[in-house]
């Protein structure tokens, strides 16, 4: 997507070339710091790379669209809002929480580690994340049913 | 009947304008990849400054002071990961329609274009979620890949942070714009029950600080109690949580053999001490943190002879780096290499007891060493050999 020309002076022209010239010597130096990687090493890394690309682009983000989708034809006006920002919050915190809750990682023998209620926290959290949103909703019908309508924007 | 064609296909396959939220738009995207910028900026340094406590190149002056340093970065490290994650994946939903955009066919030189914006957006999304998941599960312990973690974290970051600046630079003009406009869509008023560009934005750095206090207790004292989401709970025997047992290193039969000796080797001249020897000698006690680098950390009270008194009884002159070889028989960092500069520091210990109370096996008894300002994994536990070059 190239820009306009005029919208750039040649000052941040030479800006964004030196950037770029910088960032793919970075890039190339991450690849060099590969290149002693057996086969298998080379295969994971790059299964992992791509591996992140397709989880989110094709489960991740489709499931995302689909819920928001039924939910704008589903639920009632004043739950629209609310429900958006409790499930943005619930899906992000769950991700960071996926390795902890997961019952993998650690070691047998070392109980220092992983060693806290995770399932637990987590169900507490969904329930106060699922609460705090119909409290929202329902103190948002409260106020349009008292609030005369709006004027349309001139 | 026929079999579809590609222009069949094509029409099912969702076009940008297709994606309904007005939520989305540059303005929000430009104000949550600054943020993620930050974090990852943040999160690149910290990287790169616990990477160069391995190569201890003789140009940087890494050394015992500041004490609590190592703890403060590698904590930072792990923590502004952990904030990237939320901001990551709202960026990510912020823009996915743009992964609909049909490739331009007006001419050879857009497509080459846009087939080198692609692919750099490529690397950036493919080495962004990579570093963060690779972090993420390995603080957890957790390592269902083929690679060495450390050296692949590395390499990838320099990829991860080389497409960003290349990212920034081409979208550069069009951050500009999305920073001179106001954040909200313009008909935003048309669908009025509808999440507004500011709640996401507000939602995404709540969602990024509610991840941090949740889990940053492993390294915060006072926010241990808050983060029920951390690896670690800060408890341990002798107040202490422990990375790898005796059992999981393969030194738990040696290092309670009670024929143990230390050696201490300076040159050609070797003296030996057993644990009584060593408690004989003169001891110092000082508070001092095990910071790990899965960015856990907390202060301990340890006691030993001081490590360069005890180099002195072998004839050891200051100024001299120490090999130090564990009995461990499994793992990594078997044998450390400490630099002269904390030898000197009269806090750098052969630990025998801590807090108050005989070193615990798993925490490397009969002896191990305890610095100022080092990662973790060089405070060697279960040491065999103290060795200086003469």
């Amino acid at each position: 997507m190239s820009e306009p020309a005029s919208s750039s002076t040649s000052s941040t022209t030479a800006l964004r070339g030196l950037l770029i010239a910088v960032g793919v010597g970075f890039g190339l130096w991450g690849l060099w710091l590969m290149r002693d990687f057996t086969s298998e090493q080379l295969i994971s890394t790059g299964t992992w790379l791509a591996g992140g690309i397709v989880l989110h682009d094709a489960i991740l983000a489709p499931v995302t669209v689909g819920l928001g989708l039924a939910a704008s034809r589903l639920l009632p006006g004043h739950f629209r809002a609310a429900t958006s920002l409790a499930f943005l919050l619930w899906a992000t915190l769950t991700v960071v929480f996926v390795p902890v809750l997961s019952g993998q990682g650690g070691k047998p023998d070392n109980d220092t580690i992983l060693g806290r209620p995770y399932l637990l926290s987590w169900l507490v959290l969904t329930g106060v994340l699922a609460g705090s949103a119909v409290i929202a909703a329902r103190r948002r019908r409260r106020v349009r049913h008292a609030a005369p309508a709006e004027p349309p924007p001139a | 009947m026929r079999l579809p064609t590609v222009e069949d296909i094509e029409k099912r396959i969702p076009r940008p304008e297709d994606f309904e939220s007005r939520a989305r738009g540059t303005e929000l995207t430009a104000r949550v990849g600054t943020a993620l910028g930050i974090a990852f900026g943040i999160c690149f340094l910290t990287g790169m400054w616990s990477h160069v406590q391995y190569t201890q190149p003789g140009w940087l002056p890494i050394g015992p002071q500041p004490t609590q340093l190592y703890r403060l970065t590698q904590g930072t490290h792990v923590l502004s990961g952990i904030a990237a994650i939320p901001l990551l994946l709202v960026k990510l939903w912020s823009v996915f329609p743009r992964l609909f955009i049909r490739p331009p066919t007006s001419s050879a030189r857009e497509l080459v274009i846009e087939v080198l914006e692609r692919a750099s957006i490529g690397a950036l999304v493919g080495s962004s979620v990579f570093m963060l998941a690779s972090g993420l599960l390995n603080i957890a312990q957790w390592y269902p890949w083929e690679f060495s973690f450390r050296r692949t974290h590395e390499a990838v970051a320099w990829v991860a942070i080389g497409s960003l600046i290349v990212h920034i630079a081409v979208k550069l003009p069009v951050i500009q714009r999305a920073y001179t406009a106001s954040i909200e869509h313009p008909e935003a008023h048309l669908d009025p029950d509808a999440i507004s560009r500011r709640t996401v934005l507000r939602g995404a750095l709540a969602a990024a600080g509610l991840a941090v206090v949740l889990t940053a207790g492993q390294t915060v004292p006072f926010l241990r109690r808050f983060s029920v989401f951390a690896v670690r709970d800060g408890q341990g025997p002798q107040g202490l949580p422990i990375n790898r047992t005796a059992k999981a290193a393969g030194a738990a039969e040696a290092a309670q053999d009670p024929a143990f000796v230390l050696e201490v080797v300076v040159g050609d001249r070797t003296v030996t001490l057993d644990r009584d020897q060593l408690l004989a000698l003169p001891q110092r006690t000082h508070r001092l943190p095990i910071a790990c680098v899965e960015g856990w950390s907390r202060s301990a009270t340890w006691t030993g002879p001081a490590l360069r008194d005890l180099l002195a009884l072998a004839g050891g002159e200051p100024g001299s780096d120490v090999t130090i070889r564990s009995l461990q028989t499994r793992g990594a960092f078997g044998v450390s290499r400490l630099p002269a500069a904390y030898v000197e520091d009269y806090r750098t210990l052969l630990a025998l007891e801590l807090n108050g109370e005989t070193l615990s096996l798993d925490h490397g008894y009969p002896c191990r060493i305890i610095a100022p300002n080092r990662p973790g994994v060089f405070q060697t536990k279960w040491v065999q050999r103290l060795e200086v070059k003469a």
